[in-house]
């Protein structure tokens, strides 16, 4: 869907991308990591040529990008930054309607799409439809932001720190709703952060940047392994590596499954289905135990947790 | 005993509790008002010539009857200006106490020399005393003082301390006052009545070179505003010109643009059917618009510039072009400073355009000048008076203008 063919960009000498090549499939969440300065906010300007590249492409959906012009390509990219950007002179509901107006939809279509928009971002349209930017807290502008991104409904969104400036609680809440919404929408999704907690929420794949390179890039399971690049393990923190791989894996695929010759233990601790191997340990360490079951009948054991990370 | 501490800790609490805050410019707006109350009756309200060639000599006020009334409510108006002025709520009647106590002030004037010219000789002329005028001015000046406590209150507000309500209530007051016939004594309405017509038109001339040295003026700032906001160099050239011209004294410029334009006028005669040549309207709108490029040009591009960093990134990131960024984004949020560049670039061409008269373009300045030769201080106020009316009156709209366009959604 999105894909970077080698691209470099300089300001004066200092290559701040330094020929990335990168592909993100149709539907997929990937998420650029990085130590601030480390390029990110760049290479994704690239896609809808907010920065232009020096050297090499960009390709959306096999076209490149350097032949659409930059206005069309950019209706159709919805485009969230971390200080949300909402023009105060204007009510909610025409902010969110920014793109579909520009594109000449009639006034009653516009209309819907502002309230079915809200009630996809988890705002009441009536509440809210109304409300000039001041009125609104952090968490609900940014909400508003995401909403104004999906206004036309583009396939394409990218996302540069959406969530940054937020208190965690309300960051939380907003990554559960990005998750959701990615996973009702298919929209494909580029998604910016220096937060390593974020992004293995988040990430469907990952892609982490160092002074401009693409250090490494996968699934996060991959992007995680033992054997990972020193600079990727210093990002992630040496200590908690191991850790954060745990949150990678699933708990179903390293238990054992239901046996006649040990029946489960009826007082074992019961594991939410589609959980991972972190989830799986902090509840043995909160509930005591050295195994845990699953839903299926299956059960887990500390040494399987080991054996897998 | 318990029982009743707290009772007394409630009482205390009371006792100690601030009285309402006095605004900041109460003091000052009490004690101009205060001046104004006395200044009449310690320097004089009327002076009388026995005509027009000898001075005039300070004359007592006949204090009874109307003109008595009127002294009463004058005094009571201003101590009503110092007592309102104790309240930020009431600052905004506070400033209309004062519009009515120089309306008061202003009859008094007219009623007091009435009664003294009674049976005069028909050559005798009042004219306002020394107090009278210092009376006039700090009003106007506590009124000030009262709007800027007014703006101050209102969080963020930048319309500036022009008294809006109190020109709001003077302005028609004068001019009912006017009609009225009540001022028809003093010398400078038998001035202004002899000769109207010629004052009408100096007006209307007056107002044509303001307006049209402030049309030019707009031509050439607004597209090199434009073109500058993306060219940093043009923009450094285009104040360095601006500012540079600010430096030219204005008779010296006005002088300077007469040789050439004469010498245009000389080689395409044509150009002087459009009333280009050395003298007149041409050298002077000409002159006057180079002094309003620099708030003009200062005022829109500061206008232009008010639209945050971030603001501008999403809009572009949404795909609006350049014209729609202009149209939707920088120009509503930078309407009340443009409107400000324009309000301080009007007031000054009004002031400017005095000086008009230096060039033969005529406009009021021309009886200012006439006044000057003659040594008749009512001629020159009688081609004073109107300039500052038509300055504040323009100040004061424009104001209202820049309050009523600051967007509804302000950035919290
Ligand atoms: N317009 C620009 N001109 C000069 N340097 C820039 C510009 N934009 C970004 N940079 C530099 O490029 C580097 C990468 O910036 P950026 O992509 O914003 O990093 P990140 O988003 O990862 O924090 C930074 O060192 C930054 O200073
Ligand atoms: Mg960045």
């Amino acid at each position: 869907m999105i894909r970077f063919d080698r691209v470099t960009k300089r300001y004066g000498h200092r290559a701040v991308v330094d020929s990335v090549s990168l592909e993100v499939r149709k539907g997929g969440l990937c998420v650029l990591l990085g130590e601030s300065g480390s390029g990110k906010s760049t290479l994704m300007r690239m896609v809808n040529r907010m920065v232009e590249p020096d050297a090499g492409r960009v390709m959306l959906d096999g076209t490149d990008i350097a032949n659409v012009p930059p206005e069309s390509l950019r209706h159709g990219i919805g485009y969230v930054i971390q200080s949300v950007g909402l023009f105060p002179h204007w009510r909610v509901a025409d902010n969110i309607a920014t793109v579909p107006r520009l594109l000449g939809w009639d006034a009653a279509r516009v209309a819907s799409r502002v309230d079915a928009l809200l009630q996809l971002v988890g705002l009441p349209p009536e509440d809210f439809r109304a409300r000039y930017p001041h009125e609104l807290s952090g968490g609900q502008a940014q909400r508003i932001g995401l909403a104004r991104a999906l206004a036309a409904d583009p396939p394409v969104l990218l996302m540069d720190e959406p969530f940054s400036a937020l208190d965690p609680g309300i960051r939380r809440g907003l990554q559960v709703a990005l998750r959701r919404i990615h996973a009702e929408t298919a929209k494909t999704i580029l998604f910016v952060t220096h937060d390593v907690e974020e992004a293995l929420l988040l990430a469907d794949e990952l892609a982490v940047m160092q002074d401009g390179r693409l250090l490494a890039h996968g699934r996060p399971a991959e992007v995680l392994r033992r054997d990972a690049d020193p600079v990727v393990k210093r990002l992630f923190g040496e200590a908690t590596l191991a850790f954060h791989r745990l949150g990678t894996l699933r708990a179903a695929n390293a238990a054992r499954p239901a046996s006649a010759t040990q029946p489960a233990e009826a007082q074992l601790p019961i594991l939410p289905p589609d959980s991972n191997l972190k989830q799986a340990l902090m509840l043995m360490l909160e509930s005591g135990t050295d195994q845990v079951a699953l839903p299926g009948g299956a059960t887990l054991h500390l040494s399987d947790i080991l054996a897998a990370a | 005993m318990a029982q009743a501490r707290p009772a007394t800790l409630a009482r205390d609490l009371a006792t100690r509790a601030p009285p309402p805050p006095v605004p900041r410019e109460a003091t000052a707006a009490a004690l101009l008002a205060a001046l104004a109350a006395s200044l009449p009756f310690l320097l004089g309200w009327l002076s009388i010539a026995a005509n027009r060639l000898v001075s005039p000599r300070p004359v007592s006020l006949p204090l009874h009857g109307g003109t008595g009334l009127g002294a009463a409510c004058f005094v009571l108006g201003c101590l009503g200006v110092a007592l309102l002025a104790r309240r930020r709520s009431l600052l905004p009647w506070a400033e209309v106490t004062a519009g009515l106590a120089l309306l008061a002030l202003l009859a008094t004037l007219g009623l007091g020399a009435g009664a003294a010219l009674d049976g005069g000789a028909r050559l005798a002329r009042a004219a306002p005393g020394a107090g009278f005028w210092l009376a006039a001015l700090s009003l106007l000046l506590s009124a000030g003082c009262c709007a800027a406590g007014r703006d101050a209150a209102r969080e963020g507000e930048a319309a500036g301390a022009t008294p809006t309500r109190f020109l709001a209530v003077a302005v028609p007051g004068i001019v009912l006052l006017v009609a009225s016939g009540v001022l028809d004594p003093l010398s400078l309405m038998r001035e202004a009545a002899s000769r109207g017509p010629e004052l009408q038109a100096a007006l209307w001339r007056h107002a044509l070179l303001a307006a049209g040295a402030l049309a030019l003026a707009g031509l050439v700032a607004v597209p090199l505003s434009l073109l500058a906001l993306r060219r940093p160099r043009l923009e450094a050239a285009l104040m360095a010109l601006a500012n540079g011209l600010q430096v030219v004294p204005s008779i010296a410029l006005f002088g300077l643009l007469m040789a050439p334009l004469a010498g245009l006028a000389a080689v395409w005669p044509a150009l002087r059917g459009w009333g280009i040549g050395g003298i007149g309207a041409a050298p002077a709108v000409i002159g006057i618009s180079a002094y309003l490029l620099l708030p003009l040009a200062a005022g829109l591009l500061s206008g232009l510039r008010q639209a945050p960093a971030d603001i501008l990134d999403a809009a572009r990131g949404q795909g609006m072009g350049e014209g729609a960024i202009l149209r939707h984004i920088r120009l509503p949020l930078g309407a009340g400073a443009m409107l400000g560049g324009l309000r301080t670039a009007a007031v000054q061409a009004v002031g400017l355009a005095t000086l008009a008269a230096l060039v033969g373009a005529g406009g009021l300045g021309a009886i200012v000048f006439q006044g000057i030769g003659q040594l008749a201080a009512d001629l020159i106020l009688l081609g004073v008076l109107p300039v500052v009316g038509l300055s504040l009156c323009i100040d004061a709209a424009l104001a209202a203008a820049q309050a009523a366009l600051a967007p509804a959604g302000r950035r919290g």
